[in-house]
C-alpha cells in the first residue's frame, strides 16, 4: 500500500463488537497502530483478545497475539469462556507466542526487541497475519530501566509495523492517578495513530467499565466516555450513539391484556409505543405486565418478561391465580423470561443485558418489571440515561414495551417517577390506593395516551381467580365510589327500584348517604 | 553464598552457551564480544558458545521460546540459566553463572 493511498482513504477494520465500531467510527486503523491504556482489571487483554478474534472469525483474517505478562496457554484458556472455539482458531488464524519471561531471568546489560520482531516476522508471513497484539509490552520494556532504552523500543516497534503493513494494537498500564501523558510511556499516545483509554469507576459501589477514545488520526471518533462491560460473549461497548433511521408508526393498537383498560384506551396502545405503569407496592403493576405479556402470546407474538428481583417461576404462579397463564408460551418457546438481580451489576451492565436478550429472542412486545430498580444500582444520572436509552432501542425495533415503575415516597399519590421517565413515555397508567372507611381499593387512572383518546375517570381495578376486570366507573355525588362503598351506594339505589342486593344480605341504605356526605365534606 | 561456591574449582566440565541475537544489531554484537571476554577470563579451557542468529533461524528461537535480543542460555553445567542483556555489567552475569563476584566495582 503506497503512503499516498494511505493519506487518501483511512481503511479500517471493522470488530464486530458493535459498540466500539460506533465509537470509532468504524473500526480501528488498518496497517496502523492502537494503543489501548487502563489500570489493572480494566479489560485491555481482553478488548484486544476480542478485537483479534473477531476480526479472525468475522473476516478470517489471521492474526498473532503476543502475551508479555500473562501466560499466552491461560490467555487462550480465559478466551475459551467466553466461547470462542480457541482450538480452531488456533489451528490457522490465531497464533499465540509467549514472550513471558522466565521468572529466574538475569538482565544484564541493555537489549531489544529485533530478535521478536524477526521471529513474529516469519510467523506472520508464513500465516498471512494482518493483526498483531502485544499485550502488556511494557511488562518487557520496563525491564530496561532506561526511559530513552525504552522509547527506542517502542518506536522500533512503530516503524516495523508499518514498514510490514500490518495493524497492532499494543496494551499498556497507566495509574488511575497520573493522567494519561504523565505516564511512563506518556508519548506512547502520541506515537500512536489511535489511542483508547479504557477505565473502571466505582459510584455508589457499583463499579463501572469506561472506554474513551483518546485519539485517532484522521478519523472522526466520539470524544465521550462510554461505558462497556465483559460479558458472556466478550466485550459490548454501551454506544448511544449510533444514529438510526426514525421507525414507520404503527397504526395498528395492541391490547393491554385487560378488556376494560383497552376500552378506556379506545382500543389499547399504538404497537412500538411504551406504556409506563406507576404505582406503590403491590398496586399490581406485575399482574398489568403479566396480562399484557399473555395476550401478546395469545396473538402469537414473541414476547420478553425482564423482572428485577423476582424469580421469573414466581411470577408465572402468582400470575396463574389469576388466571393469566405464561406457562404454556414460556415451554413453547414464545415467551422468554429473564430475571435479573439488580444488585448484580450497575444499571449499565442491565442495560446491555436486556439489549442482549432483546437480540436473542428478537420480541414484538418487552415487560420491563420494575424499571425503576435501575435507579437502585449506578447513580441517578446513569441509571435515568440507561433508561431513556433502553426505551429508544425498543422504540427503534418496533417492540412494544411495557414498563413499570416504583412510586416510592410519603405521598403514594405523587406522581413523578424515580427514574423521571414519564416524559418520554407514550402512554401512562398510574394506580393507586383509594383509602375509604377501613377499605384498601385500587384504583387505575390514565394519566396520559398520546395520540389517542382515554377515559379521564379513575377505575377501580380489581383481581381476583378469574383475572383482571376494571369496574364500570360508578360515580355518586362527584365522586367515584369503589369497594364496599360503592356496593352500598349500589344496593341503596337498588332497593328504591326494587332490584334484588347484589350480595344478598338485607341492610338499610342509611350508610352511602353518610359516607357521602362526608365525603362531599372532605372535597370541599 | 558466594563463598559457598568459590574459586579452587568450578566444575571441570565444560560452559556451554547458546546466544542467540539478532545479527548486527548493537546489543547483539556487544553481547557476543562480551560473552567471549567473560568466558576467556573465567574459564579459558573449558567452554562452548553457539550462536543463533534470530534473524536467520527465527523458528529456532519461537521453538526455544526466545524473544528478546540478546540472550545467552547456559546449557551446561545445569541448571539452565537465561540472562537478557548485552553483558555489560559484568556482576549480574557472574552471578547468573554462580561464579565468585569482585568485592568491589
Amino acid at each position: 500500500m503506497s503512503d499516498k493511498k494511505r493519506i487518501a482513504v483511512m481503511e479500517k477494520i471493522s470488530t464486530g463488537i458493535e459498540g466500539f465500531d460506533d465509537i470509532t467510527g468504524g473500526g480501528l486503523p488498518l496497517g496502523r497502530t492502537t494503543l489501548l491504556m487502563g489500570g489493572p482489571g480494566c479489560g485491555k487483554t481482553v478488548l484486544a483478545l476480542n478485537i483479534l478474534v473477531g476480526a479472525a472469525m468475522r473476516h478470517g483474517t489471521p492474526g498473532i497475539f503476543v502475551a508479555f505478562e500473562e501466560n499466552a496457554r491461560r490467555v487462550s484458556a480465559n478466551a475459551e469462556a467466553f466461547g470462542w472455539d480457541m482450538r480452531e482458531l488456533k489451528k490457522k488464524q490465531i497464533f499465540f507466542i509467549d514472550a513471558c519471561l522466565r521468572s529466574d531471568v538475569i538482565k544484564s546489560g541493555s537489549f531489544d526487541l529485533s530478535g521478536l520482531l524477526a521471529v513474529i516476522e516469519s510467523k506472520s508471513a508464513e500465516m498471512g497475519a494482518k493483526l498483531i497484539v502485544f499485550d502488556a509490552i511494557d511488562v518487557l520494556l520496563s525491564l530496561l530501566n532506561d526511559p530513552a532504552a525504552e522509547c527506542r523500543e517502542l518506536y522500533r516497534l512503530y516503524e516495523w509495523l508499518i514498514n510490514h503493513d500490518l495493524t497492532g494494537i499494543l496494551t499498556t498500564k497507566v495509574e488511575d492517578s497520573k493522567p494519561a501523558t504523565a505516564q511512563r510511556y506518556g508519548f506512547m499516545p502520541f506515537m500512536a495513530d489511535c489511542a483508547l483509554l479504557l477505565t473502571q469507576r466505582v459510584t455508589d459501589r457499583v463499579a463501572v467499565r469506561g472506554m474513551r477514545v483518546l485519539k485517532y488520526r484522521g478519523s472522526a471518533h466520539m470524544l465521550n466516555e462510554v461505558p462497556f462491560m465483559i460479558g458472556p460473549s466478550g466485550v459490548e461497548v454501551g454506544s448511544s450513539n449510533g444514529v438510526h433511521p426514525e421507525p414507520q408508526p404503527f397504526e395498528e393498537k395492541l391490547s393491554t391484556g385487560v378488556e376494560g383498560l383497552d376500552a378506556m384506551l379506545s382500543g389499547g396502545i399504538y404497537r412500538g409505543t411504551n406504556l409506563l405503569i406507576t404505582g406503590s407496592s403491590g398496586g399490581g403493576k406485575t399482574t398489568l405486565a403479566g396480562a399484557f405479556i399473555e395476550a401478546a402470546c395469545r396473538r402469537g407474538e414473541r414476547a420478553l418478561f425482564i423482572s428485577f428481583d423476582e424469580n421469573s417461576r414466581d411470577i408465572v404462579r402468582d400470575l396463574a391465580a389469576m388466571s393469566i397463564r405464561l406457562a404454556k408460551h414460556l415451554a413453547g418457546g414464545l415467551l422468554r423470561m429473564e430475571a435479573i438481580r439488580t444488585e448484580a451489576g450497575s444499571s449499565e451492565e442491565h442495560f446491555m443485558r436486556i439489549k442482549r436478550f432483546i437480540a436473542e429472542h428478537r420480541p414484538r412486545v418487552v415487560a420491563i418489571d420494575p424499571l425503576s430498580a435501575l435507579a437502585r444500582v449506578g447513580g441517578g444520572l446513569a441509571a435515568r440515561a440507561v433508561a431513556e436509552r433502553l426505551i429508544y432501542l425498543c422504540r427503534n425495533a418496533g417492540i412494544t414495551v411495557l414498563f413499570t415503575s416504583l412510586l416510592e415516597g410519603i405521598d403514594p399519590n405523587l406522581e413523578t417517577t424515580t427514574l423521571h421517565v414519564s416524559t418520554i413515555s407514550d402512554s401512562w397508567i398510574q394506580i393507586s390506593y383509594a383509602l375509604l372507611d377501613g377499605e384498601r381499593n385500587r384504583a387505575l387512572s390514565i394519566i396520559k395516551s398520546r395520540g389517542s383518546m382515554h377515559a379521564t375517570q379513575m377505575r377501580e381495578l380489581i383481581f381476583n381467580d378469574t383475572g383482571i376486570t376494571l369496574a364500570e366507573p360508578y360515580a355518586a355525588g362527584g365522586t367515584v365510589l369503589m369497594g364496599a362503598l360503592r356496593m352500598e351506594k349500589e344496593n341503596s339505589l337498588r332497593m328504591v327500584t326494587g332490584l334484588p342486593r347484589l350480595d344478598g344480605a338485607p341492610r338499610d341504605g342509611a350508610k352511602p348517604a353518610a359516607v357521602r356526605a362526608k365525603k362531599q365534606g372532605k372535597l370541599q | 553464598m558466594n563463598d559457598a561456591l568459590n574459586a579452587s574449582g568450578h566444575p571441570k566440565g565444560a560452559y556451554v552457551f547458546q546466544l542467540y541475537l539478532a545479527g548486527g544489531a548493537p546489543n547483539s554484537v556487544r553481547a557476543l564480544a562480551n560473552l567471549y571476554a567473560i568466558c576467556r577470563k573465567h574459564f579459558p579451557e573449558s567452554h562452548r558458545i553457539e550462536v543463533i542468529d534470530v534473524l536467520k533461524e527465527p523458528l529456532r528461537a519461537l521453538a526455544a521460546a526466545i524473544f528478546v535480543t540478546p540472550t545467552v542460555v547456559k546449557i551446561s553445567p545445569a541448571p539452565e540459566q537465561q540472562i537478557i542483556g548485552n553483558l555489560s555489567e559484568e556482576q549480574e552475569v557472574l552471578r547468573a553463572l554462580g561464579l565468585p563476584q569482585k568485592e568491589s566495582e
